[in-house]
């Protein structure tokens, strides 16, 4: 065990001092900030183009801005974040495989599956710690503003999304023991996350494919219940668990 | 007792046989030179010691374990030193040298007290920057230091001399050789006069084999043929018919076959004919005229 959080901090440290840890922390903090940001400036914005509207037929009446404003950009904007996530950690173990720096470690007797399950640990806190950041600045704006009372089962959205972030995580990790370079996970990742979509078109698959847990937005207008969601969400954990677990064997006979 | 025995050990890379049923044995507490030209199969060979590399055929015993590939659990009793090793950039010799404790389970006490002992036995022990800026020589250290952390029985260096200048060289062989009391030495190299400076042992690789292996003395105490050239300036028949069988090198010199006695044969002749020469050499009991030698069958 103590292995394992040494090698945890480890890449603790390398995120701190590289500055990735910086960036993501004003990244997320930026995307919170954004979010009522843009809802409270969306009047704003649709008096300056009222009058362009006007002359191609259209009226503005008076926009009504909300909380439900507010969390329909958190759910347009945090995809953005999670591919930002993704770009800045995807080479956590390339980096380690074209330098060496693991074999040092490996050879001095520091089991393979502490490896893997540290860089996920490390990925998956820096994940939720930039995630939760991202949320709890837009909820402290949207209740200061407006009132967060009106969007219906909100937790249950967010931790949806929340999950489905996790297992793009697990994806990058999965990926990271079999391909050998950056680009490649980036790919299989993007691909991954692709065919799950489009799977999810298929009426029939919608409520198991893991990318539908991303459509937090109708639960919180009620369009569909929470619920609903359960068996979506259940599978993507079943996913993100077998991911990683069959990462260890892999990542026990890869070449170094 | 000996410390590492590979017996039959076989690799393939597509087509090319890199190793074809290397045997190899180092005696515990050795300095054991591991000799081979570049591309020989050095590398490829301390590596499936390490159980880094899936060998085709063969097997490896460290200490009488057997090794696996892959989870290696014999690595416990190794230290190792790649050609070019590579740290995390991002922390000091210190950090470094504590996440390796760390990582083998060693009390926090201890980590610290060997740490300052070893990185001042490899002179950086004053140094408070990131590995980031370290030269390819304090890199090299530091990687001693890292391999010695776990106080192995076997400490394995892939060519620790190569890259380095003279200074730095001689820096790294001081070091191998003040741990020799604490641990058996494995080194591979391709400078061959390392060997003689440091080794007890030394091996040379050739073909995919083992061609010749044993104690420094017992190398250099084999016998073989010996020889000398002489460049002449004019004379060269005189000398031709005289000693048929001399043989015309390439570079306009004579060599002879034979030792001492043949020496003062041919300068006998050369003193009563008055040869003019220039230069007498002669090819030594250096381990390298040995190794060419072997090599070069």
């Amino acid at each position: 065990m103590r292995s394992f959080f040494a090698f945890f901090k480890k890449e603790i440290l390398e995120f701190a001092r590289s500055g990735k840890l910086t960036i993501l922390g004003i990244l997320f903090f930026a995307f919170g900030v954004m979010n009522p940001a843009i809802a409270k400036l969306t009047p704003w914005m649709m008096e300056m183009l009222s009058e362009e509207l006007a002359q191609s037929g259209m009226t503005v009446t008076e926009v009504a801005v909300d909380a439900l404003t507010s969390w329909t950009q958190f759910f347009k904007n945090i995809p953005m974040a999670l591919i930002a996530f993704v770009l800045m950690t995807g080479g956590t173990f390339t980096k380690e495989y074209e330098s060496g720096t693991l074999v040092l470690m490996l050879t001095r007797g520091l089991a393979r599956y502490k490896v893997v399950l540290a860089k996920a640990a490390v990925l998956l806190t820096v994940w939720s710690a930039g995630y939760f950041i991202c949320f709890g600045v837009t909820y402290a704006y949207n209740a200061y503003f407006w009132d967060n009372s009106i969007a219906i089962d909100l937790i249950p959205a967010v931790l949806n999304w929340w999950l489905f972030g996790v297992m793009t995580v697990a994806l990058t990790v999965f990926f990271s023991v079999i391909a050998n370079g950056y680009g490649g996970i980036l790919c299989l990742t993007g691909g991954a996350v692709l065919a799950f979509y489009l799977a999810s078109l298929i009426p029939k698959l919608t409520e198991y494919m893991p990318t539908t847990l991303m459509n937090g937005m109708n639960i919180l207008v009620g369009a569909v219940d929470a619920s609903d969601f359960n068996a979506c969400a259940a599978i993507t954990a079943v996913i993100t668990v077998a991911l990683i677990a069959l990462s260890v064997p892999i990542f026990n006979k890869k070449q170094l | 007792m000996d410390i590492l025995t590979i017996r039959g050990l076989e690799k393939r890379f597509g087509d090319k046989k890199v190793l074809c049923g290397l045997d190899l044995t180092v005696p515990e507490g050795s300095i054991f030179g591991f000799v081979g030209r570049n591309g020989a199969g050095k590398t490829t060979t301390m590596k499936a010691v390490l159980g880094l590399m899936r060998p085709d055929g063969g097997e490896i015993f460290v200490a009488g374990e057997r090794v696996s590939y892959g989870q290696t659990p014999t690595n416990r009793y190794i230290g190792y030193l790649p050609d070019v090793p590579e740290f995390y950039s991002f922390m000091t010799p210190r950090e470094y040298l504590r996440l390796c404790g760390e990582t083998m389970n060693m009390p926090r006490a201890e980590i610290e007290e060997r740490s300052g002992e070893l990185l001042e036995l490899v002179g950086l022990g004053g140094e408070r920057h990131r590995i980031r800026g370290f030269s390819r020589g304090m890199k090299q250290r530091l990687g001693i230091a890292q391999a010695l952390l776990g106080q192995p029985k076997l400490l394995i260096c892939d060519e620790p001399t190569s890259a380095l200048d003279p200074i730095g060289r001689k820096e790294i062989l001081d070091i191998l050789l003040s741990v020799k009391d604490r641990t058996t030495v494995l080194f591979s190299t391709h400078i061959l006069s390392d060997v003689e400076r440091i080794c007890t042992d030394a091996a040379l690789l050739e073909g995919g084999r083992i061609a010749m292996q044993g104690s420094i003395e017992e190398l250099k105490g084999i016998k073989r043929a010996e020889s000398f050239k002489i460049e002449v300036l004019g004379g060269a028949e005189t000398i031709a018919k005289a000693f048929p069988d001399a043989k015309a090198e390439p570079d306009g010199s004579i060599r002879f076959e034979g030792g001492e006695d043949k020496i003062f044969e041919v300068l006998d002749f050369i003193g009563k004919n008055r040869i003019p020469f220039s230069k007498i050499e002669r090819e030594g009991a250096s381990l390298e005229s040995l190794f060419v030698e072997v090599a070069g069958k």
